[in-house]
C-alpha cells in the first residue's frame, strides 16, 4: 500500500503532446478514477504509471520512491488490461500464479496456494485448471484480476476493464471491485470513458481533458461544483444559462424582473449560470419552495417512461429539463421554469476561458 | 448470391481442370512410374529395391537428410529472432527488412547460386576470411565443402522461414509481453515464457516448409557443392534427365516425398504433445 | 515497440539486421559488381569497371535465345494463371460452394508440393504419352504452378472488399457481364495484377522444372546462366544475371506506379 504521487508529466508522442504537465497525489489505499473523454490522455498517464510508457518529463513516485526511471517489471504494481490479456498457453491457476513466480521469494507449493487464495478472491477456485479460452468474458476478467492483486503489489490499476462486458455483468463488476477494494485497502487508479462508472465507483475523481486535470474531487463535489466548463458539459446533464452576477443577484441575459438570488460560490461579472436539468421544475407558475424563476417558452415535451425531457426556451436560449414522469405534462407554449440557487452554480467567464482550448 | 447456378462452376473449371490435367497427372504418373519396371511390363519393386541396396544412393539421401536438418535448424534459429524484431519494430523498419527478405526471391535461384560461387570461389572474398579452413575449405575455397552448401542454401531458406513465422508472431499481441511484465518478468524472461511458446506452432510450420524446401533442392548443392557431394535430389535430376531412367528416379522421388511427409507428421504430432 | 527494451536487446537487433541485409544481398551484389569487370575472369570485387560485357550480354545468341524464349513463356504463363486463378478466386469468395474448403485446397497444392516432383513427372509423362518436352508443356507447367499465387492475393483482396457492391449494381439493372466489368474486376484488379506479377516471376525465374524438360530446342534464361556456369564462366553471365534482376525490379516499380501493387496487401 503506497501513496502515488505524480509530479509535472509531459508525454510527447510524434509532436503531439498528450500529457501537458500532470501534477496528482493519490493517497495510499483510495480508490481513485482517470476519467475524460477518449484522447484525453488517461490511458497514456496509466501507462506512463505502470512503466509501459516513459514520460518525457516529470517524476513519479511510489510509497516515495521515485521510480520514473525503472522497468515496469520492477514496480510492483498490478495491472489489469481492458483485453485482459491472459496467457492462452497457461491454465489459469499459472496465469494467476505467473507473478509469484517471477518474484521467487517462496517455494513452488506457496506460490500454488497463494494463487488459489487469489482465485478465492474473486470466486474462480473451481476453474484453476482451464484454459482461458474456455472462460467467459466475465469469468476471464477475474481470473485477469486474481492474476493482478496475487503478488501483493503496492497499486492497482485497471484499463478500462469493464468496457468489454453487457452492461448487467459490468454493474456486478463494479460492485464488485467496489468490494474488493474495501476489503484489501489497496491503492486502485481505475480509468474509464464512463462517468457513471467513475462516480459509482472512485473516493476521489480525476476528471482530464486534453492532456491537462480538469478537476480533483469527490464525485458528489464534481458534480454540484463543477470548475470548469469542460467539467459542467461532461459531468451529468447541466444547462449554461449567460448571464451576469452583480451585487444584488444574478440578471440572466434577457430575463426581466429582479435580479436572482446567487449560488454560494458567484464572483462579480460575466459567465454562465449551471443548473442540472434536473434541477429545474416546469409549471405554470412559479413552484413553491424555489427561490429563482424565469418565464419560458416550452417548446416540445419527449415522454420517456420514467421521465419526461421537455426543451423550453429561456429569453432566446435552449434549456433542457428532465421532470419525473408522475407530474401532469405541461403543453407547449408560455410557461414558468423553477430553481433553487443552492442547486445552481455559477461558472465566471475567466474561469471558462483559462480552460478553453 | 443467386444468379447463375452455374456461374461459379464455370468459373471453377478452367482452373480445375488444368490441375488435374497439369498438376495431378504428373504427380500420379511419377508415383505409379515408380513401380513400374524399368525395360516395361508388369508392377515391381525393383526399383525400390535397387535404391535400398546402393550405398551410393542411400548416401546421397542420408546427406540430403543431414544437410536439411542442419539448414532447417540455422534458417528457424535465425528466422525467430528477426521475425519477432520485425513484429514489434516501427513501420518503416519492418518494410525495409521486409523488402530486403522479400528482394531475393525474386530473384531466380541460379542467380543467387552465382553469387555464392562466386564469393566461394578459391579467389572469392569468403575463402579468405581468416578460419575458413576450420569449415573444410581448401585448394577451391568453400565450392565442394558441405559448409558452402550450407551457407548457400540456408540464404535461400531464410526468407521462407521470417515469412512463415512473421505471420504467427504478429498474432501474439503486445498486450501479452506488457502483462507479463507487469508481473515482474522482465524482457528476456517474457520471451521464454511468454512469446517462444506461443509463437511455436508458427515456428514448427516454418520449419516442416523450410525442410521441405530443402531436401528437394538440387540447383544449389550441384553448383556450390558439386557432383562429388551428391543429394537425393540431385541424383533424381541426373537420373531423369541423362540417365533417362524414369521409374527409377520416381522411386527415389517417392522416397524423397515420403521422407518429406514423415516429418511434417512428426512435427504436427510433436505439437500436439505439448498440450 | 513495448517500451523499455533493454539496451543489450536493442543493440543485438542492430547487429541481427544488419547481417540478415548482408546475408540476402550480398549475392545479388557480388553478380552485380562481377558483371561490371573488365577481364574475363569472374571476380569480385571487379578489377577495373567496364559495360562491355553487358553489350556481348545483349547481342550474343548465347543469351538472346534464351532470353525471348524465357520472356514469351512467363507472359503466356501468367496470363494464363491470371485467367484461370482469378476466375477460381472469384468463384469462391463470391459463391457459398459446397467442398470450397477442399476445392481451394486443391487449387493452392501446388505450393506444396515439392517442384522437383513436378519436374520429373512432367518428364515421365510426356515422354512416355507424348513426344518428349517442349515449349507449351513448360507453359502449362508454369501456369500451373502460379495460380495458387493468383489465386491467393485475389482471394485476398476479395475478401477485404465489400460483397454488397455487386448487389448494388444488380438492383441497379447491371447483367452478368456488366456486374464482372464494372464491379467485380474492377475491384479484384489490384489482386489480379499482384498475382500475375507473381506468376510471371514465378515462371521467369524457374530453373528446376525448366532444367528437366530441357531440350536443345528449349533453353530458357536461367537454364542458359547454369549451363554457362557449370562450363564456361565469363563475365557475361553475370551480366545476364544482372539483367535478369533489373528486369523483376523495373517491373514491379512500373506496376506499383501504374495500379499500386501494394494495394493489394494493405
Amino acid at each position: 500500500m503506497s501513496t502515488l504521487t505524480i509530479s509535472s508529466i509531459r508525454k510527447s508522442f510524434k509532436g503531439t503532446e498528450v500529457l501537458r504537465g500532470i501534477d496528482l497525489t493519490i493517497e495510499s489505499g483510495s480508490f481513485v478514477s482517470l476519467l475524460g473523454p477518449s484522447g484525453c490522455g488517461k490511458t497514456t498517464l496509466l501507462r506512463c504509471i505502470a512503466g509501459l510508457e516513459t514520460p518525457s518529463s516529470g517524476q513519479i513516485l511510489i510509497g516515495g520512491d521515485d521510480v520514473t526511471a525503472l522497468a515496469p517489471e520492477r514496480r510492483r504494481l498490478g495491472m489489469m488490461f481492458q483485453s485482459y490479456a491472459l496467457f492462452p498457453h497457461m491454465t489459469v491457476l499459472e496465469n494467476v500464479r505467473f507473478g509469484l513466480r517471477m518474484r521467487a521469494d517462496r517455494s513452488v507449493a506457496e506460490q500454488r496456494k497463494a494463487a488459489r487464495d487469489a482465485l478465492e478472491v474473486v470466486r474462480m477456485e473451481g476453474y484453476a485448471d482451464r484454459l482461458p479460452t474456455q472462460l467467459s468474458g466475465g469469468q476471464q476478467q477475474r481470473v485477469a484480476l486474481a492474476r493482478a492483486i496475487a503478488p501483493e503489489p503496492r497499486v492497482l490499476l485497471l484499463d478500462e476493464p469493464l468496457s468489454n462486458l453487457d452492461a448487467r455483468l459490468r454493474d456486478d463488476m463494479q460492485i464488485e471491485l467496489v468490494e474488493l477494494h474495501r476489503r484489501l485497502g489497496l491503492t486502485t487508479v481505475f480509468v474509464t470513458h464512463d462517468q457513471h462508472e467513475a462516480m459509482t465507483m472512485s473516493d476521489t475523481v480525476v476528471l482530464l481533458n486534453d492532456g491537462s486535470v480538469e478537476q480533483v474531487g469527490e464525485p458528489e463535489d464534481i458534480y454540484r461544483r463543477p470548475a470548469t466548463h469542460f467539467a459542467a458539459d461532461f459531468i451529468g446533464a447541466a444547462n449554461m444559462i449567460a448571464g451576469e452576477a452583480t451585487a444584488q443577484g444574478i440578471r440572466l441575459d434577457g430575463v426581466p424582473g429582479d435580479a436572482l438570488p446567487r449560488p454560494d460560490n458567484a464572483t462579480n461579472g460575466r459567465g454562465s449560470l449551471v443548473v442540472r436539468t434536473e434541477s429545474i421544475v416546469v409549471g405554470h407558475s412559479p413552484a413553491t419552495g424555489y427561490d429563482s424563476a424565469a418565464p419560458v417558452t416550452v417548446l416540445t415535451s419527449v415522454f420517456r417512461g420514467a421521465e419526461v425531457i421537455y426543451v423550453v426556451e429561456l429569453a432566446g436560449q435552449r434549456v433542457k429539463v428532465t421532470a419525473p414522469a408522475n407530474v401532469p405534462i405541461v403543453p407547449a407554449g408560455a410557461a414558468v421554469a423553477s430553481w433553487a440557487s443552492s442547486e445552481a452554480f455559477w461558472l465566471s467567464e475567466t474561469t471558462v476561458l483559462t480552460h478553453e482550448r | 448470391m443467386t444468379i447463375s447456378r452455374r456461374e461459379p462452376w464455370l468459373l471453377l473449371l478452367p482452373a480445375v481442370a488444368l490441375l488435374a490435367l497439369g498438376f495431378l497427372t504428373p504427380v500420379v504418373g511419377m508415383l505409379v512410374s515408380s513401380v513400374i519396371a524399368p525395360e516395361g511390363g508388369g508392377v515391381t519393386l525393383s526399383n525400390f529395391e535397387r535404391l535400398f541396396g546402393s550405398e551410393y544412393y542411400l548416401g546421397a539421401a542420408e546427406r540430403s537428410l543431414r544437410l536439411s536438418l542442419i539448414q532447417t535448424a540455422l534458417a528457424v534459429i535465425l528466422a525467430t529472432p528477426i521475425a519477432y524484431i520485425m513484429s514489434r519494430a516501427t513501420s518503416w523498419v519492418r518494410t525495409a527488412v521486409l523488402v530486403v527478405v522479400i528482394l531475393p526471391l525474386l530473384t531466380s535461384v541460379v542467380v543467387r547460386t552465382f553469387g555464392w560461387v562466386v564469393l566461394m570461389g578459391p579467389a572469392g572474398a569468403l575463402s579468405s576470411l581468416p578460419g575458413i579452413e576450420l569449415l573444410g575449405a581448401g585448394s577451391q575455397g568453400l565450392l565442394g565443402t558441405e559448409a558452402g552448401v550450407v551457407i548457400a542454401m540456408v540464404q535461400v531458406l531464410l526468407p521462407f522461414a521470417v515469412l512463415t513465422i512473421l505471420g504467427v508472431m504478429s498474432s501474439v499481441k503486445q498486450e501479452l509481453e506488457e502483462a507479463s511484465r507487469m508481473l515482474g518478468a522482465n524482457f528476456w524472461r517474457t520471451l521464454r515464457h511468454v512469446v517462444i511458446p506461443l509463437s511455436l506452432p508458427g515456428i514448427a510450420s516454418g520449419a516442416t516448409l523450410v525442410f521441405a524446401l530443402s531436401v528437394s533442392s538440387f540447383i544449389t548443392p550441384r553448383l556450390v557443392g558439386g557432383v562429388q557431394l551428391p543429394v537425393l535430389a540431385g541424383t533424381i535430376y541426373v537420373d531423369s534427365t541423362v540417365g533417362l531412367d524414369w521409374p527409377f528416379a520416381a522411386a527415389q522421388s517417392v522416397l524423397l516425398f515420403a521422407g518429406v511427409i514423415l516429418v511434417i507428421a512428426a512435427t504436427l504430432r510433436l505439437g500436439k504433445v505439448d498440450r | 515497440m513495448v517500451k523499455s527494451v533493454p539496451l543489450v536487446a536493442k543493440a543485438a537487433a542492430v547487429v541481427l539486421l544488419a547481417f540478415l541485409a548482408l546475408y540476402m544481398l550480398v549475392p545479388i551484389i557480388v553478380v552485380a559488381g562481377a558483371s561490371l569487370s573488365e577481364s574475363r575472369f569472374l571476380a569480385f570485387p571487379p578489377t577495373g569497371l567496364s559495360l562491355e560485357w553487358y553489350v556481348v550480354a545483349l547481342t550474343s545468341d548465347v543469351y538472346l535465345g534464351p532470353l525471348q524464349t524465357s520472356l514469351l513463356i512467363a507472359v503466356v504463363a501468367a496470363v494464363i494463371a491470371a485467367t484461370l486463378g482469378t476466375a477460381a478466386a472469384l468463384a469462391v469468395t463470391r459463391f457459398p460452394l459446397p467442398f470450397s474448403g477442399a476445392i481451394q485446397s486443391f487449387l493452392l497444392s501446388p505450393l506444396i508440393v515439392p517442384t522437383i516432383i513436378m519436374g520429373i513427372g512432367t518428364l515421365t509423362l510426356v515422354s512416355v504419352i507424348g513426344q518428349g518436352p517442349d515449349l507449351w508443356v513448360l507453359v502449362v507447367v508454369h501456369a500451373v504452378l502460379g495460380i495458387p499465387y493468383v489465386m491467393r492475393t485475389v482471394t485476398g483482396v476479395m475478401a477485404r472488399s465489400d460483397r454488397f457492391t455487386e448487389e448494388a449494381a444488380r438492383t441497379l439493372g447491371a447483367g452478368t457481364w456488366s456486374r464482372y466489368r464494372f464491379v467485380v474486376l474492377p475491384m479484384a484488379r489490384p489482386g489480379i495484377v499482384a498475382g500475375a506479377f507473381f506468376a510471371f516471376n514465378i515462371s521467369f525465374d524457374d530453373a528446376v522444372i525448366a532444367l528437366f524438360l530441357r531440350t536443345p530446342q528449349l533453353e530458357t534464361l536461367p537454364i542458359a546462366i547454369y549451363g554457362r556456369l557449370e562450363f564456361s564462366t565469363d563475365p557475361s553471365v553475370a551480366a545476364v544475371s544482372t539483367l535478369m534482376v533489373l528486369i523483376t525490379v523495373v517491373t514491379m516499380i512500373a506496376l506499383e506506379k501504374a495500379i499500386g501493387l501494394g494495394k493489394a496487401f494493405v
